[in-house]
């Protein structure tokens, strides 16, 4: 699919959701949020950890910069604004912190953005504590849930549409050339730091904006609830179970992964976690590229049986 | 005289208490065809790194078209004009030939002419290389051979001033080599691009550049036309040998 398509594709996909709040009950809605707010962090994620192979897990320091900035924010800004502040000051954190630790590469660069998201939740923490002489903060006059399933859903969406554009552009080729070989793209004239700071940041951006937009959920927040490792990791697991070099695959991913994890929840109350687990090996496994790696066999099983409906 | 486009003056690289490359200077004029040779080991690949920003040298100047390019970024030197291939071809290996070549162009290579039809765009290119046919094909998948030829292709889109091959005709047949010596005299020839090969086969090297360096231990032993070089006693010694006369 072109770019064009691609992006116009998202567009109407996510104005079919966007009827979601008028059509179903709140349960139903509240795990569509879910979907979706899984869907813009993986793509997001993917858009810079997936190509370039700088696998961050500093997803959930991200988020939780962007859920405090509405923290604090609330009642002094419109939590229309606060949306994108969460991106932008998350974003800018990142461009800091990725210019320091972006010449790392491999595990160093896993663990030391893990390290960032505790720096940051203690650092929180403490300022809370010294300053504001308090744990957590009570949100309160807060949007209601349609608004927020709306506002998540359009960050999500610019999410994806930011993806496509960037795969088709020179920055995203910068970015696949950094993930195939760093230094053989420099020799051809590729600014690589420079390169991957903006790509961190882009896609911290994202991330921020969501924990801004999602921390409204919460009634109370604390730092150990927003920046919340697991976050991370799910990010990370729903983007490689999907394919992370692909837009597609942890989309698709998202949705599934949020729906069995609900259902197990639910289900299997005890054991759901354990199921997880051995529902993830398995995929890791049997199938290293991720769904998306299985879209080929798909794609024949549909001509084949397209070309059996033409004869039959 | 003519312009010179890449001048290394006491070029040294020291890999803690190896001094791999030590205080080599060197001129390559515009549109020049030069050779280096040496044993293994010499420093000539190491000497490749210095020139194109791979590795910061421990000491020496780099000068680029006129501008000091000395501890700069490997990234600096590509958009000064200075293209390489690797002794190892280095491709993206999951992208298409085409796609690799077209990385060149538009990073390096963005804005800088052409110079001739010939080398308009990736496609040309690869045609000009004779790997037209394996436009769609992951680089990965390409013999070590036509790797090689891509990488010069990689190379050629960047639209250098002066192109560094490091031994782009290893492994090839008798023949083969013949037909990359004729490419890459083309390319000089076409192009007015200066190149510097570095090759073991000191014979057909000998026969297509215009003046050869000799590097022995990091050290520059002797710089000279094909004739003089071949000729000098200290070169024939240290590494020649029989092999040329
Ligand atoms: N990254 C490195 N670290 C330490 N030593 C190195 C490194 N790279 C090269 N060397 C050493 O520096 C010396 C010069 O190596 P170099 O690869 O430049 O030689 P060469 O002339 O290209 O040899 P060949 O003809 O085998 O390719 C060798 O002794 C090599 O072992
Ligand atoms: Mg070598």
């Amino acid at each position: 699919m072109s770019p064009r398509r691609a992006i116009a594709a998202t567009l109407a996909a996510a104005a079919a959701v966007a009827t979601l709040p008028w059509l179903t009950s709140d349960f139903a809605l509240s795990l569509a949020l879910t979907c979706v707010m899984y869907a813009g962090l993986t793509v997001s994620w993917s858009m810079f950890s997936g190509v370039t192979n700088y696998l961050s897990l500093a997803t959930a320091a991200f988020f939780g910069i962007g859920a405090y900035v509405t923290a604090w924010g609330l009642g002094t800004l419109p939590y229309a604004l606060l949306v994108p502040t969460g991106g932008l000051v998350a974003a800018a954190f990142a461009a800091l912190f990725g210019a320091a630790v972006l010449h790392l590469r491999g595990a160093y660069f896993a663990v030391i953005t893990f390290g960032l998201g505790e720096l940051v939740r203690h650092a929180i923490t403490y300022f809370e504590k010294t300053y504001a002489h308090t744990v957590g903060r009570v949100i309160v006059d807060v949007p209601g849930s349609t608004a927020v399933f709306l506002t998540v859903l359009a960050v999500s969406a610019a999410a994806v549409v930011t993806a496509l554009a960037v795969r088709a552009s020179r920055f995203g080729l910068a970015l696949a050339g950094i993930g195939s070989d760093e230094a053989r793209a420099e020799t051809l004239g590729v600014g690589a730091r420079r390169t991957k700071v903006a790509g961190f940041a882009l896609s911290a951006f994202f991330a921020g904006a969501l924990g801004a937009a999602m921390a409204v959920r919460w009634t109370y927040i604390e730092p150990n609830s927003v920046f919340n490792p697991f976050i991370g990791f799910q990010t990370v697991l729903i983007s490689m179970v999907g394919g992370a070099a692909t837009i597609a695959g942890p989309l698709a991913a998202s949705v599934v992964f949020s729906l069995l994890t609900e259902f197990l929840r639910l289900q299997f109350p005890y054991l759901f976690l354990m199921l997880l687990g051995a529902l993830l090996i398995a995929l890791v496994l049997y199938l290293p590229g991720g769904l998306a790696s299985l879209a080929p066999a798909v794609r024949a099983w549909l001509a084949r049986r397209a070309a059996g409906d033409a004869r039959g | 005289m003519a312009e010179t486009v890449v001048a290394a003056t006491d070029v040294t690289v020291r890999f803690g208490g190896l001094v791999a490359v030590d205080h080599v200077s060197l001129e390559v004029a515009r549109g020049e065809l030069l050779g280096i040779i040496g044993p293994n080991g010499a420093g000539k690949t190491t000497f490749f790194h210095a020139l194109s920003g791979v590795v910061r040298p421990t000491s020496g100047r780099l000068v680029v078209a006129g501008d000091d390019l000395t501890g700069r970024p490997a990234h600096v030197f590509a958009r000064h004009g200075v293209a390489r291939t690797f002794q190892t071809p280095r491709v993206f290996r999951d992208m298409t030939a085409e796609a690799n070549v077209r990385f060149g162009l538009e990073f390096a290579g963005r804005g800088r002419p052409a110079g001739r039809d010939a080398f308009a765009d990736a496609r040309s290119i690869l045609d000009f290389l004779g790997i037209g046919a394996a436009a769609g094909v992951p680089a990965g998948e390409l013999t070590p051979a036509r790797q090689r030829l891509l990488e010069i292709g990689m190379a050629l889109g960047a639209r250098p001033r002066v192109l560094l091959l490091d031994e782009v005709a290893a492994g090839l047949t008798e023949a083969e080599v013949e037909s990359t010596a004729a490419l890459i005299r083309r390319v000089r020839d076409e192009l007015g691009i200066a190149v510097v090969w570095i090759e073991h086969a000191v014979r057909v090297l000998m026969r297509f550049v215009e003046r050869v360096v000799v590097l022995h231990q990091g050290r520059k032993l002797a710089d000279g036309t094909p004739g003089a070089v071949a000729a000098d006693r200290d070169v024939v010694e240290a590494y020649l040998g029989e092999a040329v006369i």
